[in-house]
């Protein structure tokens, strides 16, 4: 028998996890992306090369800016760390601390985050970093929407909003994943992470083109310690919703049941490898697809809310 | 425990989740028609849709053991997927074809809202029949209650099609999707139907697009678009 | 009955393959047959329902309907042959009129076959093949115009009867409740168990069915085809569909009014047709004024007939529903005079216009007249048919209650009959304008310059425009346009003043099917 992990060693071992195998599955992201277009591509550990060559840079901030431009990054990656404490990362029961809130919170401090990062851009006075965070909000109000509805879904099929109690509702029987609502959802909110990742067919998430960026433009003004803590931030929000998705509504499985230390070992590589996989997939979208022009990305955003609004209907009035 | 409760909705099996879920894809497939901007992709996705309900009439057949679902499935795929395309595309071949440059990759008409908003009042009159029949409680011997729903859904959202669309063809693609729908209803309802009901569907096809393709013809023959756009002579 | 229902086609096959004066002849003898065969029926069917192989059955509301369509099938029938043959170069393209003569047979076929229809489903499946036919023959005509109108009032009409359709489902699904899963939807047969079938089901299937039908039949708010489709139609066509094609929407509001009511009571079906009848009622009135378009005018005092009708059955009282039967036969009669009477003086000016046409009473000595009088028919002035049916209906809605409704009624027809009676005593009052003299061009000319007419007097702007056309010569185009009339104009007087006693009995037994009596 393997030794027990005191609780809380858990807890903090979620928060590490995905802290730390973030920007590893962004590197895996883009390694299988050049993969797939004939390159060899960068490593897949170059992520953590690059913060932490950022890290040893100086930092600069505009003329004009405010303290908002400096505190913003650490916030952002406060909330950040916040919110593995919340979600199923690596244990099938709940966690004390995963109690201070339910995914409803949880989807509420992801959108603070990514608030403070718009102020901060705005901040800047950079018309790119400004125009990045303005077509964030737009978008965001239509996708937000979206992410209460799943979160509607998951409160109507169990009666409760802690994802633990979906996680262990789908893995309960075949027939939970084929209903119309549970996949309903589970493609709203897909359709949400490429959107708050950057990925296409919103944005192209290597490169800096101007007309189109989004999620990518906010950071631009940022350098240093900060830019690295920017980046780092948002590849733990790529993991963070993968993992929601991947936990919660997808593939419940290899999650830790009892706390020893070898069904945790387990549990943590299980979720990056499942993580991985959900990024070969999303590698494999950003090839086959073309970047969606600007104005179409309001039908994207409506496709995804059309989802996630048909989900809640046939579930609670046709109890499908 | 924290966390709200409240009364949980029971799992369907699996079955009935599976034409649950090709239901939703009808549906799906009827908002995708708003997205479509090339009369081909319409015609595909009609197709498409057409196709998920012989499924969805084979799923039945095979649990309620009635034979005669088999045949009008495989009537409906035939007619519905494979000859009215086929039709339709014959007839965008045909006009504007000079010298070799035939209408079936024609962007469609422009329409009277954007896409994002058409989604968004097509949702709230999806809602609108969702809570009425819901509010009404039918239920169905045949599929679960959320088939019914979807399908009354399938009809609105296609007058909402109809409406938002300028140009012919994709009014009349939206009045053949309203087809789909009737039939769907038609399938959730009373899957045990007699022989007429049957009969009148095919009927009714067959009838819409014989009358459909005449008037387009018509309509093709005095003015040389097909934006009904131009067509506001008549008001008042 | 089997012969009404296959003569009919017949005469369509023949016209499809006949040298033109052949196809007139069968035609014209097709719809007298049609006529009386159906008058032959009446008697029994006072008596008692009749039913044939098992898809046909007709009964006393069938046969209201029938004779309807009937009279104007022969009317048309007739007229036709004076339309057709003058068209000198008129709208109509040559290759297309023997296509007219056999839809215009076809379509009489359906439309006597509906109300023959035993069960819902086939019942819905002649009004599509009605729909089918009709808007071909809209289309008849080499238009713009009629492009428009057909397009139009085919989408409108297959997506009415596609939520019809739907309604028929949803009846099948109510009756199989009690019935069982297979059965046809015969009428009989639902009535009996109306009584067991499930409310919410049958509240839905009214409302679609009366949303359906509805469309074809002309109610505010799915009404938008009617002016078109009518308008652009021609002139048979546009008799035909007014006078019998609305009524046979009607009649098969009225089997689901059976059915609904038998299963919800009266309240709510009354309700749903009350709010559709004043909606159309009221909208028509207003689109009366202003109307540049006789045939359009005349669409519109359709609609708001319509309106009438369904008023009518809302009150529910005995004296109301045998108004509204009779109003169905005697609307018929006036509607297809009048627009046989607009189609003349098209025919002679040219010109659908309203603006443009003058002097009717000069230039027709007998449509005119005819056509005056089927104007007023229309505004339910007496000794017509329409002032006695709808005075039995604001009696019968007084007698059971409903106030606010009859005095809308009697306001709205009232407002209707002056927006259709100006124009058209415009029309055929004010005498035509001269024509200017040969060597000049354009000189404004007064007004007539009849002395005795002292309308002449006021600057009318239309008639202030040059006419360099010749004045057309006064004379009937011809005499078979003119005989039609001449009858629809007697039946009414007939109807108006002494309705025969086989139809009063045919009345009262449809009046008890219709549920009468109960509130």
């Amino acid at each position: 028998m393997s030794p027990a992990l005191p609780i809380p060693v858990v807890q903090l071992l979620q928060v590490v996890t995905i802290a730390v195998a973030a920007p590893g599955v962004s590197g895996v992201i883009s390694r299988v992306e050049a993969r797939l277009q004939g390159r060899t591509g960068p490593r897949v550990l170059q992520p953590y090369y690059d913060i932490a060559k950022l890290f040893r840079k100086e930092a600069l901030a505009p003329i004009g800016s405010s303290w908002v431009f400096l505190a913003a990054p650490v916030a952002a990656m406060t909330c950040y760390l916040t919110v593995p404490l919340l979600i199923p990362v690596l244990t099938t029961f709940g966690l004390p601390l995963g109690y201070m809130g339910d995914i409803l919170g949880g989807g509420f401090i992801l959108s603070l985050a990514s608030f403070l990062v718009a102020v901060a851009a705005l901040d800047s006075g950079s018309p790119y970093a400004q125009l990045g965070a303005s077509r964030a909000k737009t978008f965001g109000a239509i996708t937000e929407p979206v992410v209460l509805f799943v979160v509607f879904t998951v409160a109507l099929v169990t009666g409760t909003d802690l994802p633990y109690a979906l996680a262990a509702t789908v893995r309960s029987t075949a027939g939970q994943i084929i209903r119309p609502a549970h996949l309903l959802a589970a493609a709203a909110l897909f359709m949400v992470i490429l959107y708050e990742t950057g990925r296409i067919p919103v944005e192209t998430h290597t490169g800096t083109n101007e007309f189109g960026m989004i999620e990518e433009a906010r950071p631009f003004e940022h350098s240093g310690p900060y830019f690295a803590l920017l980046k780092w931030g948002s590849a733990m929000k790529q993991l963070i919703l993968f993992t929601i998705l991947l936990n919660v509504f997808v593939a419940p499985w290899g999650l830790a049941a009892t706390p020893s230390l070898v069904s945790v070992l387990l549990a943590i590589a299980a979720l990056i490898g499942k993580a991985a996989l959900l990024g070969v997939v999303v590698a494999v979208i950003d090839n086959s697809f073309a970047k969606l022009r600007l104005f179409k990305i309001t039908e994207f955003a409506a496709g995804a809310f059309l989802l996630a609004v048909l989900g809640v209907f046939t579930l609670y009035l046709g109890g499908g | 425990m924290s966390g709200v409760v409240a009364a949980t909705v029971a799992a369907p099996s699996a079955l009935s989740g599976g034409a649950n879920v090709i239901a939703v894809g009808v549906l799906l497939a009827e908002f995708g028609m708003f997205r479509q901007a090339l009369l081909r992709d319409q015609v595909r996705l009609y197709a498409a849709q057409s196709a998920l309900i012989s499924v969805l009439a084979v799923v039945v057949a095979a649990t309620r053991h009635l034979p005669d679902l088999y045949a009008l499935a495989a009537l409906s795929f035939a007619l519905k997927t494979v000859i009215v395309p086929v039709v339709l595309r014959r007839m965008l071949r045909g006009i504007g074809a000079i010298g070799g440059d035939p209408r079936w990759n024609d962007i469609a008409g422009s329409t009277a809202l954007s896409v994002a908003s058409a989604v968004l009042i097509a949702i709230a009159v999806a809602a609108f029949g969702f809570f009425t029949v819901a509010a009404l409680g039918l239920t169905s011997p045949v599929l679960p209650a959320t088939a019914l729903s979807i399908s009354v859904a399938v009809v609105l959202v296609s007058f909402v099609l109809m409406i938002v669309r300028r140009d012919v063809i994709s009014q009349a693609i939206g009045f053949l999707s309203l087809e789909n729908g009737v039939s769907l209803t038609a399938l959730v309802v009373a899957a045990g139907l007699p022989l007429i009901l049957e009969i009148a569907f095919l009927f009714d096809l067959l009838v819409a697009v014989v009358v459909f393709g005449l008037l387009i013809r018509v309509h093709h023959g005095r003015a040389e678009s097909m934006s009904t756009a131009e067509l506001t002579s008549l008001r008042g | 009955m089997l012969v009404v229902l296959a003569l009919p086609l017949a005469a369509a096959l023949i016209c499809l393959r006949a040298p033109l004066a052949v196809a007139r002849a069968v035609t014209a003898c097709s719809g007298a047959a049609s006529f009386a065969l159906v008058l032959v029926l009446i008697p029994a069917a006072a008596q008692r329902d009749i039913d044939y192989l098992r898809v046909l059955r007709v009964d006393a509301l069938s046969a209201v309907f029938m004779l309807a369509t009937g009279f104007l099938y022969a009317a048309v029938a007739v007229y036709s042959i004076g339309y057709l043959s003058g068209d000198q170069g008129g709208h109509v393209p040559s290759r297309r009129t023997r296509r007219l003569w056999a839809g215009l047979n076809l379509f009489a076929w359906a439309m006597l076959a509906a109300p023959m229809t035993s069960n819902l489903a086939l019942l819905w499946v002649a009004i599509e093949v009605t729909t089918v036919i009709s808007a071909l023959l809209v289309a008849v005509e080499d238009t713009d115009g009629a492009a428009e109108a057909a397009w139009k009032y085919v989408l409108l009409a297959s997506a009415g009867l596609g939520l019809a359709l739907l309604a028929t489902i949803f009846a099948y699904y109510a009756g199989a409740h009690v019935l069982g899963q297979s059965y046809d939807l015969g009428f009989t047969q639902l009535l009996a168990v109306a009584s067991r079938l499930p409310h919410a089901a049958v509240q839905l299937t009214f409302v679609l069915a009366v949303l359906g039908f509805g469309t074809k039949m002309g109610l505010v708010p799915v009404h938008t085809w009617l002016p078109d489709a009518h308008s652009e139609a021609p002139t048979p066509v546009s008799a035909l569909l007014s006078g019998s094609l609305l009524a046979i929407s009607f009649y098969a509001i009225l089997r689901f009014y059976q059915v609904a009511e038998a299963a919800l009571g009266p309240t709510f079906p009354r309700n749903v047709l009350l709010v559709f009848g004043v909606a159309s009622l009221l909208l028509s009135m207003l689109y009366l004024f202003g109307q540049r378009d006789v045939k359009r005018l005349l669409a519109y005092s359709s609609v708001e007939h319509m309106g009438i009708l369904a008023i009518g059955v809302s009150f529910g009282a005995p004296a109301a529903l045998a108004g509204v039967l009779l109003h169905v036969l005697a609307h018929a009669a006036a509607k297809g005079n009048a627009f046989m009477g607009a189609g003349v003086l098209v025919r002679k000016l040219g010109t659908k216009q309203i603006s443009a046409i003058r002097g009717g009473l000069d230039l027709l000595p007998w449509s005119g007249p005819l056509f005056l009088l089927a104007v007023f028919a229309l505004g339910a002035m007496p000794p017509f048919g329409l002032f006695r049916s709808e005075f039995e209906i604001v009696a019968g809605g007084l007698g059971s209650g409903s106030y606010a409704a009859a005095a809308i009624l009697i306001i709205a027809v009232t407002t209707a009959f002056f927006g259709l009676a100006g124009s058209v005593t415009r029309m055929l009052m004010l005498p035509l304008p001269r024509p200017a003299a040969p060597a000049a061009d354009r000189i404004p000319v007064a007004a007539g310059a009849g002395a005795d007419s002292s309308i002449a007097a006021q600057p009318d702007a239309a008639s202030g425009t040059t006419t360099s056309a010749p004045v057309p010569a006064r004379g009937e185009p011809s005499a078979w346009m003119v005989v039609p009339v001449v009858a629809g104009a007697l039946a009414l007087l007939w109807l108006g003043v002494h309705p025969p006693a086989a139809l009063d009995e045919l009345f009262a037994r449809a009046v008890t099917l219709l549920g009468g009596g109960a509130s």
